[in-house]
């Protein structure tokens, strides 16, 4: 008997966009306890690193799950890793990089735990030929309201894919084996490509993405006209030894990542405006070159920059920012086009958009790449204009058979969401058998009616 | 609950028949609230409200329901709370419009009507709002925007019963902004001017008179950048607090 509830502690909780604070009761998980002590009413809900932008993690009033970022306890063995729920792929990349091994799926951020990675599957530069972090993933343990379970992908497909990518609605993942992949240095070798406009962008993603293992491209959403779409493409690969030189062959695998600057704690809002945003992407464009190949550029350069920067999230003010993320399949470029036309005469105040090319979707019930584009912007909470502006991006997504994703949604609506994801029911028959009661709960969950 | 532009899933409006409470409703309908609960004395004007806000939103047709609450009746509040819990679920946002502006010159003579007054705005209507604020603290968040008025900034002889109960409440409402901190509850007081409504139908608007629909554009533009009080009109506030400062002998002249 662990006693949880001895070490429960009530705080203030909220997504990285820090728009929705609730007040919800802690706890964190040590051992496998019974489950009839961690899944209460009016609901409990796991939570990681609280890198979700909106409510995905927390239910207010109810009960959050947290769990040690333990690597210690992890273990490689043939290139699987076996690591607790709570770990974070940051100590997962500065443990096993040195000894030659990467993690298989990254975001731009490092600070993931395992199990958001799986519950909210993530993606990164290399989806167009990788895929998700699930897809790399061989079984997880999973504690639910009717008992602990060891779910493999094989042995329990339902299980497992309504897990993967179901948002933490299946319970809590508590531990996960993964394929890691094998790398020479802990450098990347990186091509720098400036392009012009969304025509030039497009046509070269989908010319020579399958060339590099990372592809990812930042755009400058305010730029219009001809201009629309001018962007930075960044693709590389993990550098072999051959590409090394100096002082960098001498210690290939020389890890070290930490962030370099912190935000002030409190900052007023609106710093980011639209005529500050647009002097830093135009600053930003220029200084990009408009070909540059080879470069050997630092893991963390390379993948998780923003990370360099603790607490980046607060620039944005008290009032917070959403992060408006949607993928519309190949052959709705013309949608993707009007979306962005939109975006840019609205004149948010947008830096940080990406864009990137998704390759083959898994059979995730709730799994959010599928093949085409994705675009996400990093949206400033405050003017007005954003009520019906969101509202008629969500009916374009929608109308091109798009969909948004749960892991950075944090405003829309129940009918939208049900419309993006029609395998909803079947989520919610699987939940069904693990969690008869309807003990698990998110604040996401009962905003988007999601049982 | 909310969303991240702070637009609430499920209203509880109590008076709700009240002009401004009705005008929250609406602009919270346009913005994709999707559930209200009206609770008021008059059913029939509750259910004209109702038709209003679920005409009003864009997607799917809000759902309204009406409730029967009187703040002067015993057990008023239990019964209002039991209704929010089984028609929203979580009360998200609570709007407060109770209210009854009396007659100053009647309610003198008569001190019954004069304690009547007292209770609809401030002794028996507290209560309620603290027991909702309870109910929020107990779900870890919740937003009550308390109507208050400019009446109760500093108490004036043409107005003083109605004026005592609305500084009384306009206390009791921003010192419980404060006290709720801690439990993740949010509330803001708003502090209109003169408005033109059915309340004030029959008075002669006064300067820096204003509408319930600019009041709720205000009330909702400070209750989602968490704001604990705001004035209606903006420059009331000035207005206000010059007059609060003014030496009695000399607010005593001033005609309003």
């Amino acid at each position: 008997m662990l006693g949880v509830c001895a070490l429960e502690r009530t705080e203030l909780l909220r997504g990285w966009g820090r728009t929705q604070p609730v007040m919800a009761n802690v706890v964190e998980l040590d051992g496998t306890p019974p489950s009839s002590e961690i899944f209460v009413r009016p609901g409990t809900i796991a939570r990681g690193m609280g890198r979700a932008y909106g409510d995905a993690a927390q239910i207010g009033g109810g009960r959050v799950v947290t769990q040690p970022d333990d690597v210690a306890s992890s273990t490689l063995a043939e290139g699987v890793l076996s690591a607790g729920g709570g770990v974070s792929l940051d100590s997962i990349l500065s443990a096993y990089v040195p000894k030659g091994w990467f993690v298989p799926v990254t975001p731009g951020t490092r600070y993931v735990s395992v199990g958001g990675a799986i519950a909210a599957d993530i993606h990164g530069k290399n989806h167009h030929l990788e895929g998700t972090f699930s897809n790399h993933v061989e079984s997880f343990e999973l504690l639910t309201p009717t008992g602990a379970m060891r779910v493999d992908r094989e042995g329990d497909p339902d299980l497992f894919w309504a897990t993967a990518g179901g948002m933490g609605l299946t319970g809590v993942i508590t531990r996960a084996s993964f394929k890691m992949i094998p790398v020479e240095s802990a450098y990347m070798k990186v091509e720098t490509r400036r392009l012009d406009d969304l025509d030039s962008l497009m046509a070269t993603m989908v010319g020579s993405d399958h060339k590099f293992r990372y592809s990812v491209a930042w755009i400058d959403c305010l730029a219009r006209g001809r201009s629309m779409g001018r962007s930075v493409l960044t693709r590389g690969d993990h550098a072999r030894l051959a590409d090394l030189g100096g002082a960098m062959a001498g210690d290939p695998l020389h890890y070290q990542a930490k962030a370099v600057a912190s935000a002030p704690p409190w900052l007023p809002g609106g710093m980011l405006n639209t005529a500050s945003v647009r002097l830093f992407n135009e600053m930003w464009f220029r200084k990009a070159p408009r070909l540059r190949e080879g470069e050997i550029q630092r893991i963390p350069t390379f993948f998780h920059p923003l990370d360099g920067v603790s607490g980046w999230n607060r620039i944005y003010g008290p009032r917070g920012f959403l992060q408006y993320q949607f993928v519309l399949p190949d052959g709705e470029e013309e949608a993707l086009r009007r979306i962005m036309e939109e975006i840019a005469s609205a004149q948010v105040p947008s830096f940080l958009a990406v864009l990137k090319r998704f390759g083959a979707a898994n059979p995730g019930l709730l799994s959010f790449p599928r093949p085409g584009w994705t675009l996400a912007l990093d949206i400033p909470v405050g003017s007005t204009r954003l009520f019906g502006l969101l509202e008629r991006l969500d009916r374009q997504v929608l109308e091109a058979s798009g969909r948004l994703y749960l892991a950075k949604d944090s405003r829309a609506k129940a009918d939208t969401i049900a419309a993006m994801y029609p395998r909803l029911g079947e989520l919610a028959a699987i939940k069904a058998k693990v969690d008869p009661d309807g003990l698990i709960k998110s604040d996401l969950s009962r905003r988007l009616g999601i049982l | 609950m909310f969303d991240a532009l702070h637009t609430p899933d499920n209203v509880l409006v109590v008076g709700g028949s009240s002009e401004i409470g009705l005008e929250i409703a609406k602009q919270l309908a346009r913005r994709g609230s999707s559930k209200f609960l009206l609770a008021g004395r008059s059913l029939e004007e509750m259910q004209r409200a109702a038709r209003q806000i679920s005409q009003v939103s864009e997607r799917a047709a809000a759902s309204v329901s009406v409730i029967h609450f009187d703040v002067l009746a015993e057990g008023a509040t239990e019964s209002l709370l039991a209704a929010a819990k089984a028609e929203l679920e979580t009360i998200d946002m609570a709007v407060i419009a109770v209210g009854a502006l009396g007659n100053q010159a009647s309610d003198e003579k008569d001190p019954a009507a004069a304690e009547r007054i007292l209770e609809v705005n401030f002794s028996k209507l507290a209560p309620a709002v603290l027991a909702i604020a309870n109910q929020m603290a107990t779900q870890g968040f919740g937003h009550i925007v308390v109507l208050s008025s400019v009446a109760g900034v500093r108490v004036r002889r043409s107005n003083f019963i109605y004026g005592a109960a609305k500084a009384g409440m306009d206390g009791f409402a921003t010192a419980l902004a404060d006290a709720m901190i801690p439990s993740g509850v949010k509330v803001t007081v708003v502090r209109p001017g003169f408005v033109t409504t059915k309340m004030t139908a029959h008075l002669s608007p006064a300067p820096l008179s204003t509408t319930a629909a600019k009041v709720a554009a205000e009330t909702l533009r400070a209750a989602d950048r968490g704001k604990v009080t705001v004035w209606v009109p903006p420059l009331m506030a000035v207005v206000a607090t010059v007059y609060r400062h003014l030496p009695r002998v000399v607010a005593r002249r001033v005609p309003f």
